[in-house]
């Protein structure tokens, strides 16, 4: 498993590599166990990661292709067969890499694949026929539970479009919040599973008002149908709440963290209840570490040191995920020690882990950014004057790129300073306030008086009616101000 | 003006009659009217352009200062006749110098045929500087002072920059009515008055600013075109805003967002054109600067803006270099070259840096081994004395007077009232409990405010 590669993700153009295809390193500095890492999922997501790991990483794509194997016999998605051994082809046509063929790793059960067709069949048409059954009976509730049933056969045998309209058509026969948020919790894992994230917040927002209901009517009085949502303002949080309420936030978590919204994502991330309160999701959709992964990274990256502490450090809820992934903690306290060198290095030595994570790849590069440009801030922040070689020794760099993304930095405005590039000096500006603030006062009266005579003049020219008219076609019917103005030009 | 006055059936017919109604006028509104209306208005020129029966010249007879009104109408129909019925250039020079305010401003629009009859003069004696005196005159005497628009100003402008004077720190004409800024517009003063007069003289105006390169005046004229209000921009609207373009790009370094009311047509077609590539590029990618002027020089050149582009272009790398001080205390010529896209150019990028300095627009020095040391801008040091302190806040007093007054002109216009009246009712449902009072006081919070100081 230990092979050395070039490596590619050090690329600083590498931020927006979405199509691109990267290769992420596994080597001693790079660890990354692909079966400890693996068994803490189960069910479908284990052949979606392990796909994306054969992608993305060639010399572990033997490995997690047999894996992959192993994992769809378990299920009843034949179609699964296909798509690993693509992505595994696909890896095998990236430039410099020598992998044995696809059909040499691992034997496809053909026999298998036509059972499991014909067992799919079967189920579908004996799920549609009672379908139409009930339809015609016009059972609603039947119609309801034969629509769920379709839309997690759908899901099983991996046709995500199908699975999804039969699981929005259930919600028109739905007759409790209890039913709408079973409905919203199926979409929401399904969404997940797609990484369909900007989608998520809106059936997020579905569940919680059936929650708010739900919850309501469970706690007061327990009716069978209880639709009329009167007591829903003064519902108890119930255990049951509480729980669905975790699944409820880290969807939110998750969709902030999709659409490249950090700062949310990292509030979301801290604020998730247990883990029991995510439930069956753990290992079917993400894992615990994932959890401290994702929300360290996007606490690091948006959140101010104070709130770094309070919510990350001082967070009991939070400190049960972060104990999955040691590391995690290592960062912080790296980081809050000021010790960004450390910080850096660690961020690389688990690129990998985080690389390979289906949620996370495509803002890795972000978030490491960002996190870098915190800590030159953070750092430079007490100092008046600082020599760039001691910045280049705290962070590991050379002298040439603490001065390229200093140099950055002070033209995004994040750090007040000034580079004196022949000594190799960052120097904090100085300003005069009170000067600056008269300046600006000054100026600012200059423009004021300046756009008040003007809208003076034009309400005066309004008043004598002296307003611009389009010709009778449209404008510039040969009225070209050169033509106007001959003599002046 | 006197409009009362019976209607003249039978018109004198012959000059002279007119003439002796001139010199002895009843009243002046009424020998106004009664020149308005002596004859229809094709025969009336003819007949005011004529002489006397004696075959003299009727200017002879006149006096300037107490028979202006007449002298007005023969000069203003003449010069606009066939050469031989016009006047010697100096009557016309002593009439502009002398002529009775009270008397004129009964007969504005026949001022206005005066001035142009004087730029068609000069220009067919081939000398368009001769206008500008006379025309100055009229400028000048005509209107209560300079800040009321009238027709003159744009032939006043336009002659000006034909005749290349541009304004400049001495007092001369140019400069004076291009500095006093037009404030008020008075249809009664000139009714002939057209909103071509406003648009035209501050274009012409601004490009008389960007002659003698004074940007912040320039972009001002410019602004003042661009928000006049328009159903539909008008051409003359966009080339101001091509102009305002470069010249925001040479004044700041940057655009500017145009005035809120400007109509919103306008930006996009700006974005159309090729102007809008130039802001892309300006100021750090030169070399696409420069491919931008070379292929779109036909269009810069029909729109008589390459002098402009040209100057844009020269003033790219100096930009680039204001905004390096921001970012570097020192850097060697070679990285400043280097970052403003000037590789291998090291000696020009040493010249700018000069002349830079030497306007003071940065502070720096520049050692004897290429190394250049930005200082802290000029700017931000020093602090504003008390006198400037004083100054802006009279003015800005004044300013908040001004307003206020304006305000109440407002609040108690007619067509103020009837709309506040009518908004309350639909508003409030016909509650007339409450007082005119808080309506008022809404409309101008700034006012209020300087009321404290």
């Amino acid at each position: 498993m230990d092979v050395e590669m070039v490596d590619q993700t050090e690329l600083p153009s590498s931020s927006t590599t979405k199509k691109k295809p990267r290769i992420v390193l596994v080597d001693d500095s790079h660890p990354f166990e692909l079966e400890s890492y693996i068994s803490s999922y189960s069910g479908r997501t284990v052949v979606d990661r392990l796909t994306h790991i054969m992608g993305l990483c060639p010399p572990l794509a033997p490995q997690a292709l047999q894996l992959a194997v192993q994992e769809i016999h378990k299920m009843r998605d034949p179609s699964m067969y296909q798509t690993v051994i693509s992505t595994y082809d696909q890896t095998c046509a990236l430039p410099d890499t020598q992998l044995p063929a696809a059909l040499d790793v691992v034997q496809i059960n053909q026999n298998w694949v036509e059972e499991m067709n014909a067992k799919n069949q079967a189920e579908r048409m004996k799920l549609e026929v009672e379908l139409k059954t009930y339809t015609n009976n016009m059972i609603k509730e039947s119609i309801r539970m034969a629509h769920r049933d379709l839309g997690d056969f759908y899901r099983n045998v991996g046709d995500a479009s199908t699975s999804m309209k039969h699981y929005t058509k259930s919600r028109e026969f739905c007759t409790t919040s209890q039913h709408v948020l079973d409905m919203c919790l199926s979409v929401l894992e399904l969404l997940i599973e797609q990484k369909n994230y900007s989608h998520i917040a809106t059936y997020v927002f579905k569940a919680d008002a059936a929650l708010d209901t739900a919850s309501g009517n469970n706690g007061k009085e327990k009716e069978a149908a209880p639709s009329q949502p009167t007591t829903a303002t003064t519902a108890k949080k119930s255990v049951d709440r509480e729980r669905i309420q975790t699944k409820l936030d880290f969807a939110t978590a998750l969709s902030h963290l999709g659409t490249g919204n950090y700062e949310k994502a990292a509030i979301s991330f801290l604020k998730l209840g247990p883990v029991s309160g995510l439930g069956d999701w753990v290992g079917k959709l993400v894992s615990a570490s994932d959890i401290a992964i994702y929300g360290t990274l996007c606490a690091l990256a948006s959140l101010s040191r104070g709130g770094i502490k309070a919510q990350v450090l001082d967070n009991d809820n939070f400190g049960v995920y972060i104990e999955n992934e040691p590391y995690v903690r290592e960062i912080i306290e790296a980081y809050m020690g000021n010790r960004f060198k450390t910080v850096l290095e660690l961020l690389e030595r688990y690129s990998t882990r985080h690389s390979i994570d289906i949620h996370l790849t495509s803002h890795v590069q972000d978030l490491t950014t960002l996190i870098r440009n915190r800590a030159i801030v953070l750092y430079f922040q007490p100092f008046a004057t600082i020599k760039l070689e001691r910045m280049s020794a705290a962070f590991g760099w050379t002298v040439e790129e603490v001065e390229k993304q200093v140099v950055g930095l002070i033209q995004s405005g994040e750090i007040q300073g000034r580079v004196d590039s022949q000594n190799k000096i960052l120097k904090a500006k100085q300003t005069d306030s009170r000067a600056a603030l008269f300046a600006k006062a000054l100026q600012a009266g200059q423009d004021m008086q300046s756009a008040n005579r003007k809208l003076l003049l034009r309400m005066r020219l309004q008043q004598a009616d002296l307003v611009v008219k389009a010709p009778k076609g449209y404008r510039m019917d040969g009225v070209h101000p050169s033509e106007m103005l001959l003599q002046a030009d | 003006m006197s409009t009362s006055t019976n209607p003249q059936q039978q018109a004198p017919l012959s000059l002279d009659t007119l003439i002796s109604e001139i010199t002895s006028p009843t009243s002046f509104p009424a020998l106004a009217h009664l020149l308005k209306s002596f004859a229809p208005k094709d025969v009336r020129d003819v007949i005011l352009g004529s002489t006397l029966s004696g075959g003299g010249d009727p200017l002879d007879v006149l006096d300037v200062v107490s028979n202006t009104l007449g002298v007005l109408w023969i000069l203003s129909a003449r010069v606009n006749a066939h050469p031989q019925a016009r006047p010697r250039f100096s009557y016309i020079e002593q009439f502009c110098a002398t002529f009775d305010v009270n008397q004129a401003r009964l007969a504005p629009e026949r001022v206005t045929l005066l001035a142009r009859g004087i730029v068609n003069i000069s220009h067919q004696m081939g000398d368009p500087k001769l206008s500008l005196k006379p025309l100055y005159d009229l400028l000048t005497r005509f209107p209560p002072n300079l800040s009321y628009l009238t027709p003159l100003h744009p032939l006043f402008v336009v002659a000006s920059l034909q005749s290349s004077h541009l304004p400049s720190t001495q007092q001369t004409p140019i400069t004076r009515v291009l500095s006093t800024p037009i404030k008020e517009i008075n249809t009664n003063l000139c009714p002939d008055l057209g909103y071509n007069d406003n648009l035209v003289y501050h274009y012409v105006g601004g490009c008389c600013w960007v002659g003698s390169k004074v940007w912040v005046e320039a972009q001002e004229f410019f602004e003042i075109v661009i928000g006049a209000p328009a159903q539909a921009p008008s051409a003359i609207q966009m080339e101001a805003a091509k102009k305002l373009l470069l010249v925001q790009l040479i004044k700041d370094g940057k655009l500017s967002p145009l005035p809120k009311y400007t109509h919103p047509h306008l930006p996009r077609l700006l974005k159309q054109t090729p102007y809008h590539l130039l802001v892309k590029h300006f100021p750090l990618q030169l070399g696409e600067l420069k491919s931008v002027v070379e292929k779109e020089r036909d269009v810069f050149v029909a729109d008589e803006n390459l002098g402009l582009v040209l100057q844009v272009l020269d003033a790219a790398p100096r930009w680039a270099i204001q905004k390096l001080t921001h970012t570097y205390l020192s850097l060697g010529l070679g990285e400043i070259a280097k970052s403003v896209g000037m590789e291998g150019e090291v000696e020009e990028v040493g010249r700018i840096l000069l002349s830079m300095i030497e306007k003071s627009e940065i502070n720096a020095t520049i050692s004897i081994d290429g190394t250049v040391t930005f200082n802290d801008s000029v700017a931000g040091r020093g602090g504003v004395s008390k006198g400037e302190m004083d100054r802006a806040l009279r003015e800005a007093q004044y300013q908040a007077e001004v307003l206020q007054y304006l305000e109440r002109e407002v609040g108690r216009s007619r067509e103020y009232l009837v709309k506040a009246a009518k908004g309350r009712d639909e508003v409030w449902g016909g509650a007339p409990g409450i007082g005119d009072e808080d309506l008022m006081l809404g409309v101008g919070p700034g006012a209020a405010v300087w009321e404290g100081d």
